[in-house]
């Protein structure tokens, strides 16, 4: 434990002591004492005499006026080397302080109690108002994401505004790249600590390197809390079953009533009581003939310290089957399509218009030219993407799979070793996977020379491509095939959501489709509103979504969509904190001690030397007798 | 006293006054007096026309005094005693130094002088005034009358005093003692601000039959000093300079030695049979003559 100790930001300024000297010289050279003519001296050499005589402190009180006048001189020099008591931690003149303001910092300590972001942000106002002269502090928010409120300064008015617009985000707790702004700023400025304040409800690994240290002050939790943090809805056979899952957390738990809404209307609701640390699921359930908005809302019957995982939402469209074009061409995969149950193979064969009026959730087709439909989920058979087509080149001679990626969703549970392939993809020479990727290219399965699957995710669209031909290889006869098939359809339900809906979570909303080049206004739930533009693509990207609850999508004056979303995260719902976060090398220990800063001590100084003047002045001018 | 309507007799009193003070004299604690002659009753017989008291007559004595009356009730001669009255000597030293210069002092003193100088005239007494300004030097003089006749003298000579010097009041005394003869009263108008013993001048004037009234003038700026801060005092007689820090803290000091003072000078005066009083130069004469004294048993 290091004591605190004082030190000097300007210790030159002791120069000015200096002044004592001409100080005392101007004082015994009594240049200003007025001249008093008073009849005889008699009387007054007695009261001398015997105050000499008499008062110990005589010479003290003589020159008392000279004591306060040195006393004054002393507090201004003091003032002016501006000190302060060091915190121990060696001093610094760059501080960055980083904020934890995810979801867990809202929590409250009590009913009507200050939230775990307001006791930061006194602890953090403290700091600012310690600042020394010499010292800048930069202050970062961190949340999922990292953000530079201020640069380094030492301006205590922009710094205290920037902390008090400060906000709870209801999204978890990313260190990452906060971590990594102050990483950057390591480069610019040179620092050796950094302050981060937060309730604990962080990752307990972070995979970075810092090049300082991390003073982690440790706000305590809030109290008991109830929260939602699994919403999900599964196709059932002619409706939709909403599993919802609410855990207490691990300071205290309690008793709610947990209500279930279908656009707007009060479907169901139940009683639940949970000890800390607990979590149950509930399963509703909700007619499918039609599109509708859920509402999952828990009406807590004691203190809830968070209150926004109280309320998730969920969006659910009409239970229809899954729309998929498949080339007339493609007989094998009509074939392996046709049995699966929920889903429509389009065109009808004898029909030779694709149906566009619908829309396709999911195209397999031997081309990709501009005549075939486009859906979330495409399969281009035996073609080559046109933006890599000089990186591999299709020769014939059988080959078979290397390898695959059994775990993609594409591949899950297929088996490809015995499959023979007469198109044999062959990258050009010097092509490494690598280029594939930098392409936006995933390889799912290889060849000895070159990819035989690749899989590109591009603007929510999902594209996968057969290098090779079913009709070249062995694949349609393989059991392998109909379980491609499946996983597929899969995809494409997923895709279309038309099989698992999971309830949206905050930070940003998924790619809507909407009208090209168009200017859409996204005003969330506290009235924030974004404008943003739609791609050539007709897709709206970038919504954030930093607050729980409904945001709508507005053309104009007309709200064309609504989207919402729900913090759903247990680890934010738990209010658990860790003690330590392990870095690469280190681990930082979390402290919940307020933490030491340099305390400047030059305003006592001067207001000591302000009341050392009025003593002096009032010394000097009282009346006679007026002890 | 008669004067002309709507003029003064002396510019130190008003008329007023002096009619009352016509009235009035002096009231010595002790029979210190001229046996020759005088107002003053001594408790002895005497020659005037207040009855004392019955003796026998014995051989000798004068038949005038024989009460024949008596003689003719008790057929045995009794003289009849009356009151003997014998002739005071009222000394006024006026303190005319540069001490006394300020606030109105030396005025003061001048008119007490002028009021007990008409007492000791108007009842047959014998009335020296001295002045003493410089120390060493002869203090002025008016030499001892008596008389109603004397009063013009006495006031145009406390008139002319002129204020200024050094002299300090115990080598004033000396000087006075060594030109003065007779016992009476020694009114002593001063500051009694010395750097010197007054003990042995005391014993000087009570040895020389010299009953002390001291009065002593202070300024409104000895007896309550307005001075604040670090200031030089400057004595206006001997020009030594005195350096206080932080006066207004002193002055309760300054008042305790005030007071020491008054109860010293009293005592001193007492303990020779005489009178002390202390008064403050913005007192009006009026009161000190006809109120303080007065209650006080100085005048009757």
């Amino acid at each position: 434990m290091s004591w605190p100790w004082p030190g000097f930001v300007t210790p030159m300024s002791a120069w000015l002591a200096a002044l004592f000297i001409p100080l005392v010289i101007l004082y015994f050279l009594k240049l200003k004492r007025p001249l008093q003519q008073i009849p005889s001296l008699a009387l007054w050499r007695q009261v001398m005499n015997d105050q000499r005589v008499n008062s110990p402190f005589q010479r003290f009180k003589r020159n008392l006026l000279l004591l306060l006048q040195c006393l004054v001189l002393g507090c201004l020099v003091l003032a002016a080397m501006q000190p302060y008591w060091s915190s121990g931690a060696g001093r610094a003149k760059y501080l960055p302080i980083l904020i934890d303001c995810s979801a867990s910092m809202g929590a409250l300590d009590q009913q009507g109690g200050l939230s775990r972001l307001d006791v930061a942000k006194a602890e953090v106002r403290e700091i600012i108002n310690n600042l020394l002269a010499d010292q800048l502090v930069s202050l970062i928010v961190v949340n999922s994401s990292g953000r530079r409120l201020t640069d380094f300064t030492n301006n205590k008015k922009l710094l205290l505004s920037a902390l008090d617009h400060i906000t709870v985000s209801d999204v978890p707790s990313r260190l990452d790249d906060g971590l990594r702004l102050t990483q950057a700023l390591a480069r610019t400025y040179s620092f050796e600590r950094a302050i981060f304040l937060t309730d604990g409800n962080t990752p307990g690994a972070v995979d970075l390197e810092l090049p300082f240290q991390i003073a982690m002050q440790l706000i305590p939790p809030g109290g008991a809390n109830l929260g939602i943090t699994e919403l999900n809805a599964r196709r059932g056979a002619e409706r939709w079953e909403i599993f919802v899952r609410i855990e207490a957390a691990a300071v205290g738990g309690g008793e709610a009533k947990v209500e279930f809404y279908q656009d707007q209307e009060l479907l169901g609701a139940e009683e639940i009581a949970l000890d800390p640390g607990e979590a149950q699921r509930l399963v509703f359930r909700a007619p499918a003939d039609k599109s509708s908005y859920i509402d999952i809302r828990i009406i807590p019957k004691g203190f809830d310290s968070l209150a926004s995982d109280n309320t998730a939402y969920l969006e659910l469209p009409t239970l229809r089957n899954l729309r998929v074009f498949v080339d007339l061409e493609l007989k094998a995969f009509r074939k392996a399509l046709q049995p699966i149950k929920g889903v429509d193979v389009l065109p009808v064969s004898g029909s030779s218009k694709p149906d566009q009026v619908l829309g396709y959730d999911l195209v397999i087709s031997p081309s990709a030219d501009e005549t075939v439909p486009t859906a979330p989920v495409a399969l281009y058979v035996g073609q080559v993407p046109s933006d890599i087509g000089k990186l591999v080149s299709i020769e014939t001679g059988f080959v078979k799979v290397v390898d695959w990626q059994r775990n993609s969703p594409l591949l899950r549970h297929v088996q490809l070793t015995e499959v023979q392939v007469s198109d044999n993809p062959v990258s050009q020479k010097d092509v490494q996977d690598r280029d594939y990727e930098n392409h936006g290219y995933e390889i799912l399965a290889h060849a000895a020379k070159g990819p035989l699957i690749l899989h590109k995710n591009r603007d929510g669209k999902q594209s996968l491509w057969l290098l090779f031909h079913t009709d070249h290889s062995t694949l349609p006869y393989r059991v392998a095939f109909p379980i491609l098939m499946s996983n597929l359809v899969q995809m494409a339900m997923q895709q279309a959501g038309l099989s698992e809906i999971q309830g949206q979570t905050t930070g940003a909303l998924p790619a809507r489709v909407a009208d090209p080049r168009t200017s859409y206004s996204v005003v969330g739930p506290t009235g924030m509103r974004q404008d943003l533009t739609s791609s050539d693509e007709g897709l709206l990207m970038g919504i954030s979504a930093p607050q729980v609850g409904r945001y709508d999508i507005q053309k104009g004056l007309s709200t064309v969509a609504k989207a919402s979303a729900s913090l759903l995260n247990a680890s934010e719902t738990s209010l658990k904190n860790v003690d330590t976060i392990q870095f690469r090398e280190v681990s930082i220990q979390a402290s919940d001690t307020k933490l030491n800063t340099d305390k400047p001590l030059w305003t006592e100084f001067a207001i000591l030397g302000l009341v050392f003047l009025a003593v002096e002045w009032w010394f000097f001018q009282r009346r006679p007798g007026g002890w | 006293m008669t004067t002309p309507a709507g003029t003064r007799f002396t510019a130190l009193l008003d008329n007023s006054v002096l009619s009352r003070l016509e009235r009035l004299r002096l009231d010595p604690l002790r029979r210190l007096t001229v046996h020759s002659r005088g107002e003053h009753l001594t408790g002895k017989g005497g020659n005037s026309t207040e009855f004392s008291d019955y003796r026998d007559y014995v051989p000798g004595d004068d038949v005038k005094n024989v009460d024949w009356n008596i003689f003719a009730r008790l057929n045995r001669p009794y003289v009849k005693l009356f009151r003997h009255e014998e002739e005071m000597h009222v000394v006024l030293l006026v303190d005319a130094s540069s001490s006394m210069l300020f606030e109105g002092k030396l005025e003061l003193a001048k008119q007490l002088a002028a009021a007990c100088g008409l007492m000791g005239l108007m009842n047959n007494e014998r009335v020296s005034v001295y002045a003493c300004h410089h120390a060493g030097a002869q203090p002025e003089l008016m030499p001892p009358s008596s008389g109603q006749v004397s009063r013009r003298r006495l006031f145009q000579f406390l008139e002319g005093i002129q204020g200024g010097g050094d002299s300090p009041l115990e080598a004033a005394v000396d000087a006075v003692l060594r030109r003065h003869r007779g016992r009476g009263v020694v009114i002593l108008l001063s500051d009694f601000l010395t750097f010197g013993d007054l003990n042995p001048a005391l014993n000087s004037l009570f040895r020389s039959g010299l009953e002390i009234h001291g009065v002593q003038i202070l300024s409104e700026l000895e007896l309550r000093p307005d001075l604040t801060g670090d200031i030089r005092l400057l004595d206006s007689e001997t020009g030594e300079t005195l350096d206080i820090s932080g006066a207004a803290e002193l002055y309760g000091l300054y008042a305790e030695h005030l007071n020491w003072q008054e109860q010293e000078l009293t005592a001193a005066c007492q303990k020779r049979s005489g009178r002390f009083i202390r008064v403050s130069s913005k007192t009006p004469v009026e009161t000190i003559l006809f109120d303080t004294w007065r209650r006080k048993g100085w005048l009757r």
